[in-house]
Parts: C-alpha cells; sequence; structure tokens
C-alpha cells in the first residue's frame, strides 16, 4: 500500500516545478512543457486519490484533465506558431499587443 | 506484489520523475528539454501503474508519449527555434519567482500535515475496469460528451488559428 502523502509529496513536487518553469523561462516552447509538467502533477494527485479511496472517479477526472491538457497543447502551438510568423520573436516581453 | 516492493517500485519512478521534470525546466537546447519532458511522461506513467490506474497509464503512454512528445517535435523542427532569448531578470523579480513556488509547496505542505487524518482510506477492492467504464459512461456522460465537443472544437480552431493565409491562392 502507497501511503497517500508520498502521493501528495510527488504531485506538488511537479506541481512546483512546472508553476517555476513557467515563471522562470522565457522561451515559450517550454513555458508550455511546464505546463504539461503541471497538470501531470494534478492527474498523479488525482490518480492518487482515486487509488486511496478505492474509487475510479480519480481516473475519470485524470482522463478529463487530460483532454484539456491536450486542447491547450494544440491551441498553444497553433498560437505560437501563427504569431512566430507574424512577429518573428519568442520573447514572452514582447508580446504585449493587447496591452492598451 | 508486496506492500513493500510496490511502494519501492513507486519511489523509484517518483525520484525519476521529478528529475527530469528539474531537468525539463533547465535545459538551454529546447530538444532536449523535449526528450526530458518524454522521460517525465514515462516516469509519470509508471507512477499511474504502481496507482493501480492501468487504464490511466495507458492513456498517459499514448496520449502524452505518442501524441504530445511528437507535436512538441514537430513545432520545434518547424518553427526553427535556434536563436534564444537571453534569460536575464533583475535580483527583485528573481526572487519572487522563485518564492511563489516555494511558498505555494510549503504552504500545501503545511495544510496536508496539519489535517493528516483527514483522509481516511476507502474499503473494498481495486476498482477495475469495469466500475470506471460504467462510471464514465453513465454518471459523467455529460462531460465525456462535452469533451469531446471540446476536441472537435479545439481541432477546427488549431486548424484556423495556425493555417496560412495566402491571399492569392484561389483556393
Amino acid at each position: 500500500m502507497i501511503p497517500i502523502s508520498a502521493v501528495f509529496a510527488l504531485g506538488l513536487c511537479l506541481f512546483c516545478i512546472g508553476l517555476l518553469g513557467v515563471l522562470i523561462r522565457k522561451n515559450l516552447i517550454i513555458m508550455l512543457m511546464s505546463l504539461e509538467l503541471l497538470l501531470n502533477g494534478v492527474n498523479v494527485i488525482l490518480a492518487g486519490l482515486g487509488y486511496h479511496l478505492r474509487s475510479p472517479r480519480g481516473s475519470i477526472f485524470a482522463v478529463f484533465v487530460i483532454i484539456v491538457a491536450v486542447s491547450e497543447a494544440a491551441v498553444g502551438f497553433a498560437l505560437v506558431l501563427s504569431y512566430f510568423r507574424q512577429k518573428k520573436t519568442y520573447d514572452p516581453d514582447e508580446i504585449n499587443d493587447l496591452k492598451g | 506484489m508486496p506492500a513493500v516492493i510496490a511502494f519501492a517500485v513507486f519511489i523509484f519512478f517518483a525520484v525519476l520523475a521529478v528529475v527530469s521534470a528539474v531537468l525539463v525546466i533547465l535545459q538551454k537546447n529546447v530538444m532536449h528539454s523535449v526528450l526530458y519532458l518524454a522521460f517525465t511522461v514515462l516516469a509519470v506513467a509508471g507512477v499511474f501503474f504502481c496507482l493501480e490506474a492501468e487504464y490511466l497509464g495507458a492513456i498517459q503512454l499514448l496520449v502524452y508519449g505518442g501524441g504530445i512528445v511528437v507535436l512538441y517535435i514537430f513545432v520545434i523542427i518547424i518553427a526553427n527555434l535556434k536563436e534564444t532569448v537571453a534569460e536575464k531578470r533583475g535580483l527583485i523579480p528573481r526572487l519572487f519567482i522563485i518564492a511563489v513556488p516555494a511558498l505555494l509547496l510549503l504552504e500545501a505542505a503545511a495544510v496536508l500535515l496539519g489535517n493528516k487524518g483527514a483522509f481516511p482510506a476507502g474499503r473494498g477492492g481495486r476498482p477495475g475496469f469495469v466500475p470506471l467504464a460504467e462510471m464514465l459512461l453513465s454518471t459523467y456522460l455529460v462531460p465525456f460528451e462535452v469533451a469531446s465537443i471540446l476536441l472537435l472544437a479545439v481541432l477546427i480552431g488549431a486548424i484556423i488559428v495556425a493555417r496560412r493565409k495566402l491571399l492569392h491562392d484561389p483556393d
């Protein structure tokens, strides 16, 4: 039996590493990758709770999280490609077209 | 499988996942980052198998390992990310950036340690595929269908956003 606290620790570590990556990096692709890490951490906690509570709901919620993560990755890449085609830059600090 | 061995395998995959996740955000080369991301994804799939979520592990391997990582590699090849942005920041922003995840981690750990008895383990055997499938297609049928509509919208939206606009092409 795997203790639930170990699962929480792993999920929190993955989440915080992903959050750190989103905040600290200035490369749009690596920022998107860190978002995947963040969602993976959430999935680990959901799966661990399903295992701990003996319920299939953990897996079901994690499947929905995966679906949303895939959608986010696809739309994010489309936006990055389209933006790069227009502006020829990947610097997130330069992306301020909507700034009033 | 004895409980000790299961826990040892879990710890192995967990350490693998955390180490490669740290390496993802530390790489200078984006391609190396993607390879470490693939490593992290596989390790997390191993964690799912340890947690008896076989369906989730299989989905993780198929969707992440087979789909998203390849999508990342294609985007990096297409976009040709040779030039990198200088990652220079002042001391104060850097401190804030590191403090936010660290404080979040500490706060969550404090809350969880403070409520140690708040998660009583469920009873019964392991939930296999059959209860999962029945619950997914009965109780959670509406979110399931909404997810399919979301995927269709994403398919169309991504094509529309990412396509090249050829103004002089009659097609």
